[in-house]
């Protein structure tokens, strides 16, 4: 083991009055001959928000992948080590993925509304899991995520309309909404604010806030200023490694390894 | 070697000498120094060859396409012209000749005489009792019935004198030569265009040296003037092209400078030449519908166009022979509309369901390594000739449906049905719907599943609510194409289908389809300008206007689909 590595490792404490929502331990994964992630071990808390940072190719969105299994619909990717949600080892063959992902919901960097209304998109995830008995049942749903989602004073009168009819910003609020339907416990966001203007990243992320009330949150981002502004807890991935982690004012005030300083001050990256 | 091919070289030869010598003066002007040219070197070599060939070309090709039917026309207006002279010359001498003018006017006054005669009995006799006179009224009888006899030989020695003219001036063709050629004139001016037209075909068989149905000195002569207007044409042509080029050779050559932009030049040209191309397919596409829609036309003068379209009666076989009883032909093409719309539904029964699932199949289930022969292999099913489907179907489809529907107690099945045609049609058309529907399930954004799995959707309810839902105007769109492919297909129904105009609902019943009808129109015995050939155009126009609008419809709803997802 590097001594960036024992260092993360060190330094994966959680603050004090949180608990561990999402703890990894020696995660690898590869695809096909390459191995894109080495031996990553860390502890996300719970009702915050984690920020993964790093350059392109570093491996940001393999990790976050693994959390909901979505590197189990690419071909050829191998993940290994453990992966527990509350407890739960998930990176498990006995672990549906299908079941695991209705409480593991995903945003991604690109808005992709389903070709469906505005209603259906967001009623999606709650049809196809059961989740309400009766139609008032799923328009309470479906009014509830959306105003969580901070959408529904906007859509409320078009609620038929296409979900791709909506602005960029709206859509991806949009997919917000339609992630927290389920009543997932974790989000995992991709880059969620790079596809939109000024504005709509503000309100964005005004969301994400409000949301770490209730849920854990895991967010990429190439943003250090919205790594700093939204999250409590940042990590920073460099090929492959996570270098370093722990309680964003420290890693941005007080960084321990020089790559991080390096990275954040934008020297290399 | 004949003398166009000797041309097509020549001129092969002079495009590359073109080529050569605009390449070497623009080299030579600036004394080797390329880079003072406006262009690279090879420009002025592509300037000057394209125009060396390209209008000659095109001389060349309007030969290829014209000659023969300009050749044709031309003997056949010499010829007509010819008879013309003569029958002209004929009056002229007969009005030159003062005995026969004499005839004339005397035949004239009789004539007068005779309708006067006439007029004055009639007022005579619708006289009342009283004034009557019957002795005047014999009178007038007795001169009319002489004056009536004066006509008729008048008559007839204007008629001899007539013949007698004609037969001189025959013998006089007849010794100097032309008697055969004339004879032809009067026969390509007086015949209808079907007999004028076996008579050239005739010709033009002697012409290339081949044997004709039979051999009249007529033909004989019309055969080589053919040929010398033949000669003659192509000689000009040939030398025509040379001169073009020639001077298109020349004249570019001089034209090179080294400031000359014969960069921009030849891209200009290129231009020019792209859109001959393009132009020519649009003009041949737009020639055969005029010809169509000229030909429908002709047949809805004889056929109301409501009898066509709504008729519930087709029957045209009957127009061959006319001592028939009772039969006009009927040609009402609802039967065949109604034959073509069941085997159509029937082949895309089958079609549409499994081209879709093993499109879905092999898009989002089948590993990669699977789909790489599996396509292919279900490609290559729309390789397979569709004549080979339709004895498939004949052969062995057919039977196997009959025996089976007669042990079910149909004892109506035949061989040849709807039911085994549009089986077989629809086996054909898998691979269309497939191949199509795959690429536009392959262009939903992958982001769309991904967004699907991420809510823990299974594959399948991905595949429903997000995949299709999202291909489904490309799908529709596919739907379309195969459709309007299965309506004009052919062969299939042809083999298959049999050929009774039924209107049924029956598949196991033969039915007929537009397709097969034309192809029954058009073969065998013709009557050249019967309503029962004209039908085919009629329905020609239809299939066309009807898969045209499909066609249409489907490309606008694809292209839609795609600008949705670009
Ligand atoms: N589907 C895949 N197949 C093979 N290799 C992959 C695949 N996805 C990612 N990789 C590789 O894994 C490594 C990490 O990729 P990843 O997408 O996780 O990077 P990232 O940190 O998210 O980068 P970015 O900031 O550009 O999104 C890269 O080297 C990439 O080439
Ligand atoms: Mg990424």
């Amino acid at each position: 083991m590097t001594t960036a590595q024992a260092q993360a490792t060190l330094y994966h404490d959680i603050p004090e009055a949180r608990d561990v929502k999402v703890a990894i331990a020696g995660v690898d994964v590869h695809y096909g001959d390459k191995q894109a992630l080495f031996d990553v071990s860390m502890q996300i808390p719970d009702r915050s928000v984690t920020a993964f940072i790093g350059p392109s190719g570093c491996g940001k969105s393999t990790f976050l992948r693994c959390v909901n299994r979505m590197n189990d619909t690419i071909d050829g990717a191998v993940v290994t080590g453990s992966l527990k949600i509350d407890g739960t080892e998930i990176n498990d063959k006995t672990i549906d993925p299908v079941v695991l992902r209705a409480s593991v919901g995903m945003v991604f960097q690109k808005p992709n509304p389903f070709p469906k209304s505005i209603y259906d998109n967001v009623a999606y995830g709650p049809k196809i899991h059961g989740l309400a008995a009766t139609r008032e049942e799923l328009d309470g749903i479906v009014e509830q995520s959306l105003v969580k989602a901070g959408l529904w004073g906007e859509v409320s009168d078009r609620l038929t309309d296409p979900g791709t009819s909506l602005s960029g910003g709206q859509q991806q609020r949009l997919v917000i909404a339609r992630a927290i339907a389920v009543n997932p416990e974790v989000i995992l966001m991709d880059e969620p604010c790079s596809a939109l203007d000024p504005i709509a990243t503000a309100k964005v992320e005004e969301l994400i806030d409000e949301l770490r009330e209730n849920y854990c949150i895991i967010m990429v981002t190439h943003s250090m200023a919205q790594a700093a502004r939204v999250s409590q807890m940042t990590a920073f991935f460099h090929l492959g490694n996570l270098v370093e982690y722990g309680p964003t004012e420290e890693i941005f005030t007080n960084p321990r390894e020089r790559r991080t300083q390096d990275y954040i001050t934008g020297r290399f990256g | 070697m004949s003398v166009i091919s000797l041309v097509a070289l020549a001129l092969l030869v002079m495009v590359a000498g073109g080529f050569y010598m605009g390449r070497t003066r623009a080299i030579k002007q600036v004394a080797g120094r390329s880079s003072e040219l406006h262009s690279l070197p090879n420009y002025y070599g592509y300037y000057v060859a394209l125009w060396t060939g390209f209008p000659a070309l095109l001389l060349l090709a309007a030969y290829g396409l014209f000659g023969a039917a300009s050749t044709h026309s031309w003997t056949v207006a010499e010829l007509r012209a010819q008879a013309h002279e003569m029958s002209a010359q004929f009056e002229g001498d007969l009005a030159a000749n003062s005995e026969y003018v004499q005839l004339e006017s005397t035949l004239e006054s009789l004539e007068l005489t005779v309708n006067g005669l006439r007029e004055e009995l009639a007022r005579l006799r619708r006289a009342n009792d009283a004034d009557r006179d019957p002795h005047l009224i014999q009178l007038r009888l007795e001169e009319q019935r002489s004056s009536r006899a004066l006509l008729a030989l008048a008559g007839t020695s204007i008629e001899d004198y007539r013949t007698g003219v004609a037969t001189g001036m025959l013998v006089t063709a007849r010794e100097t030569g032309v008697a055969a050629s004339i004879r032809a004139g009067f026969f390509l001016t007086h015949s209808d265009i079907v007999r004028a037209e076996l008579f050239m075909s005739d010709a033009r068989k002697i012409a290339r040296g081949e044997t004709p149905s039979e051999l009249l000195p007529e033909l004989e002569i019309v055969a080589s003037r053919l040929t010398d207007h033949q000669n003659t044409l192509r000689n000009s042509v040939g030398l025509l092209v040379l001169a073009l080029a020639a001077i298109a050779l020349l004249w570019t050559r001089s034209q090179i400078q080294p400031q000359f932009r014969a960069r921009n030049n030849v891209e200009r040209l290129t231009t020019v030449l792209l859109i001959a191309a393009s132009i020519l397919s649009i003009i041949t596409t737009i020639g055969i519908v005029l010809s169509m829609l000229f030909e429908s036309m002709r047949f809805f003068s004889i056929i109301p166009i409501q009898d066509f379209l709504f008729g519930l009666h087709w029957s045209p076989q009957i127009a061959i022979r006319e001592d028939q009883l009772g039969q006009s032909g009927a040609f009402g093409a609802i039967p065949l509309f109604a034959g073509t719309a069941m085997i159509t539904l029937i082949a895309m029964l089958v079609a549409v369901p499994i081209g879709l699932f093993s499109a879905i199949y092999l898009s989002e289930y089948a590993a990669p390594k699977f789909r790489t022969i599996a396509k292919p292999v279900l490609e290559v099913l729309a390789g397979v000739p569709t004549v080979v489907f339709g004895f498939f179907a004949l052969l062995t489809v057919g039977p196997a449906i009959r025996a089976l529907f007669t042990s079910l107690g149909f004892e109506s099945a035949v061989t040849q049905s709807a039911l085994s045609a549009g089986l077989v049609m629809g086996v054909m058309i898998i691979p269309f719907i497939s191949s199509l529907s795959d690429d536009v399930i392959n262009a939903v954004p992958q982001s769309l599943r991904d967004g699907s799995y991420a809510m823990g959707a299974t594959r399948s309810e991905t595949v429903v609510h997000v995949v299709i839902p999202a291909a489904l105007p490309g799908i529709f769109g596919a739907v379309l194409l195969a459709i309007s492919r299965a309506i004009g297909e052919t062969m299939i129904v042809v083999m298959a289908a049999g050929q009774g105009a039924n209107l049924t609902a029956n598949p196991l019943e033969s039915v007929t389809t537009i397709t097969v009808q034309i192809v029954a129109l058009l073969t065998g015995d013709l009557e050249f300008e019967g309503p029962k050939t004209l039908s085919a155009f009629a329905l020609g126009l239809t299939l066309f206007a009807v898969t045209l609008l499909m066609n249409v419809i489907a490309l606008r709803v694809v292209q839609k689909y795609r600008e949705k997802y670009d």
